[in-house]
C-alpha cells in the first residue's frame, strides 16, 4: 500500500512550503503499518468523496490531497481545514506527524 | 422580536435598546448582565430598524450611535486543538477585558481591534459586516499550527511550528488579511481560485497594510515597507516577511510572487496561485497608493468602492477590477489625478484596457464594463 501526502493553500503559501510525502507500508514497521492501515479503515478512505469543498467564503485554508493505492484499487482524496471528520482528521495528523519526520531525518 | 441565541430573559426582551444601555451601565450586576446579553445576542442593525417603527427616534439615535463604534471582540482559546464550529471553546478574553499575558491571545484582540478602527475611521464601515458584526477569533488552534484562516465566520490563528514559523498573530496585517475576507466575502463573493481568487487574496493584503500604515500613524505611502507578515519567520535570514507588495518576489529566499503579468503562474497549486498571483494587483495598489502619495486612504477608498461596485463578478478577472478602480477613482476624484495614476499603475504590471472606456467615462457617459 502508497500513501501520497500533499498540503497546500494556507496564508503563508509559498511553493516548497510543503513537501509531498510517499509512505510505501511494506517499509514500515508491522505496527506502524498496522496502525496506518486502521487509520485508513477508520477513515472509510475508499468511500470518501473526492472532494470535500471548504465552507462558503473561506479563504486561507490548508487543503489536503491524500492518495491511497494498493492492488486492489486506488482513491484520492481533497480535504480543507476544519476537517469536520474526526477519523480523517486522525489520519491527517498521522501523516503529517510523519511529514515532520521525514524533514527532521538526516 | 429579538433573534435572541443562548441566554433569554424575557422581560428584557421587549426593553428599546436605550434603556437596555442604561441598565447595563447602571442596574444590579445581574440587570447589567442581563441587558448586556440582550443586547449583545443581537449581531445587527435589524432589530434597531425593526425597534425603530414603535420606538422614539431620539431613543434610536441614541442607540445607534452608541453601537456605532462599539466594537464586541471576543478572543477563544482553542488550546491546541481543532474545534468545529459549534463545539465548546474557552473564551480567553472579551471585550472590555485586561490583557492576558498571552501573547498569541493579545495580539489577536488588539490586531482585531486596529482592524475595526481602520474600517470605522478610513471606510466609515462598522465591521466585517457593516453592522457591527462582533468579532471572533479563535487563538492556539492546532499543534504547531503554520497558518491563519477565515472559515466563513471566523477568524483562527495557529501558533506556527516554532522552527520555520511564529505565531500567527504576530503581525497585525495578518489579522487584518482574515477580517478582510469576511469583507470580501460580504460585499463581492470573489471566487477563490485563478484571477478572481488572486484578487480576493490581494484585498485582504493590500488592507492587512493599511491597517498596519494606519496603525503607524497614518504613514505615507512612500515611508510604508509594504511586507505582509513581517517577522513570520523563525529564522530572518529566511526572510523578513512573506510577502512585498512594493517588491513582489523579494520577501524571502523562496518568495516567487509575479510582479507582472507576463510573470503570472499558472498551477494547480494552491487554487489556481492566488497567493502567488496576488503580487500582481498588489504591485499595482502599492504604484496607485505611492503615486497619489501621502497616508493611503484614498487609494483604498478607490479600492473598496471597486470591491463594491454591484459591476464586480465573483469571477472578476484582474482587468475587469483594475477598469472598476479606475472608473471609481474618477467617480470619487473627478477633479484630480487619481484616475489617471491607478490606470498607470496597472499598466505598468502589464494590466490594459482600451483607451474606448477611459475616455468616454471621462465624457461623463455611463458605460456598462462587460
Amino acid at each position: 500500500m502508497r500513501i501520497q501526502y500533499k498540503v497546500d493553500g494556507g496564508f503563508a503559501y509559498f511553493p516548497g512550503l510543503h513537501q509531498p510525502v510517499t509512505i510505501e507500508a511494506d517499509e514500515l514497521s508491522p505496527e506502524e503499518a498496522d496502525k496506518l492501515e486502521r487509520l485508513i479503515e477508520a477513515a472509510g478512505f475508499f468511500e470518501l468523496p473526492a472532494v470535500s469543498p471548504p465552507p462558503p467564503g473561506a479563504a486561507d485554508h490548508f487543503q489536503y490531497t491524500i492518495s491511497v493505492t494498493t492492488p486492489e484499487r486506488s482513491h484520492t482524496v481533497r480535504v480543507t481545514d476544519p476537517i469536520g471528520d474526526h477519523h480523517v482528521r486522525a489520519l491527517v495528523d498521522y501523516l503529517e506527524e510523519k511529514t515532520r519526520e521525514s524533514r527532521a531525518a538526516p | 422580536m429579538h433573534q435572541q441565541v443562548g441566554h433569554r430573559h424575557s422581560i428584557f426582551c421587549i426593553l428599546p435598546p436605550d434603556v437596555l444601555l442604561d441598565i447595563a451601565q447602571t442596574g444590579t450586576e445581574e440587570e447589567r448582565e442581563a441587558a448586556l446579553n440582550t443586547l449583545a445576542a443581537d449581531t445587527t442593525f435589524r432589530t434597531l430598524r425593526a425597534i425603530r417603527l414603535a420606538a422614539p427616534v431620539a431613543a434610536t439615535a441614541q442607540a445607534e450611535a452608541a453601537v456605532l463604534g462599539q466594537k464586541r471582540r471576543t478572543i477563544y482559546d482553542c488550546k491546541n486543538r481543532m474545534p468545529e464550529p459549534g463545539d465548546q471553546v474557552d473564551q480567553a478574553r472579551a471585550e472590555g477585558g485586561p490583557a492576558t499575558g498571552d501573547s498569541a491571545v493579545d495580539e489577536a484582540f488588539d490586531g482585531l481591534g486596529d482592524t475595526y478602527d481602520f474600517y470605522l475611521d478610513v471606510l466609515n464601515r462598522n465591521s466585517i459586516d457593516d453592522q457591527g458584526m462582533p468579532l471572533e477569533g479563535y487563538a492556539h488552534y492546532g499543534r504547531r499550527y503554520n497558518n491563519a484562516f477565515w472559515d466563513g465566520q471566523r477568524m483562527v490563528f495557529g501558533d506556527g511550528d516554532g522552527v520555520l514559523l511564529n505565531r500567527f498573530t504576530i503581525a497585525v496585517d495578518i489579522m487584518s488579511h482574515e477580517l478582510t475576507h469576511g469583507v470580501t466575502e460580504k460585499e463581492a463573493q470573489l471566487i477563490y481560485r485563478n484571477q478572481s481568487g488572486a484578487l480576493n487574496e490581494s484585498i485582504s493584503d493590500v488592507l492587512g497594510s493599511l491597517v498596519k500604515q494606519f496603525k503607524n500613524g497614518r504613514q505615507a505611502a512612500e515611508d510604508a515597507d509594504w511586507l505582509i507578515g513581517e517577522g513570520l519567520f523563525v529564522d530572518p535570514s529566511h526572510g523578513k516577511a512573506l510577502r512585498s507588495m512594493k517588491d513582489p518576489g523579494s520577501a524571502h529566499e523562496r518568495d516567487r510572487q509575479p510582479a507582472h503579468m507576463r510573470d503570472y503562474v499558472n498551477t494547480v497549486e494552491d487554487n489556481g496561485g492566488v497567493h502567488i498571483n496576488s503580487g500582481i494587483p498588489n504591485k499595482a495598489f502599492y504604484l496607485a497608493a505611492t503615486g497619489i502619495g501621502g497616508f493611503a486612504d484614498k487609494a483604498t477608498r478607490i479600492w473598496y468602492a471597486a470591491l463594491r461596485d454591484p459591476r464586480l463578478k465573483p469571477n472578476a478577472k484582474f482587468v475587469e477590477f483594475a477598469q472598476l478602480t479606475f472608473v471609481n477613482a474618477w467617480n470619487l476624484f473627478p477633479e484630480g489625478r487619481e484616475a489617471e495614476i491607478v490606470r498607470n499603475a496597472w499598466e505598468q504590471v502589464g494590466i490594459e484596457w482600451g483607451s474606448q472606456v477611459g475616455s468616454e467615462t471621462q465624457r461623463g457617459e455611463r458605460r456598462e464594463i462587460t
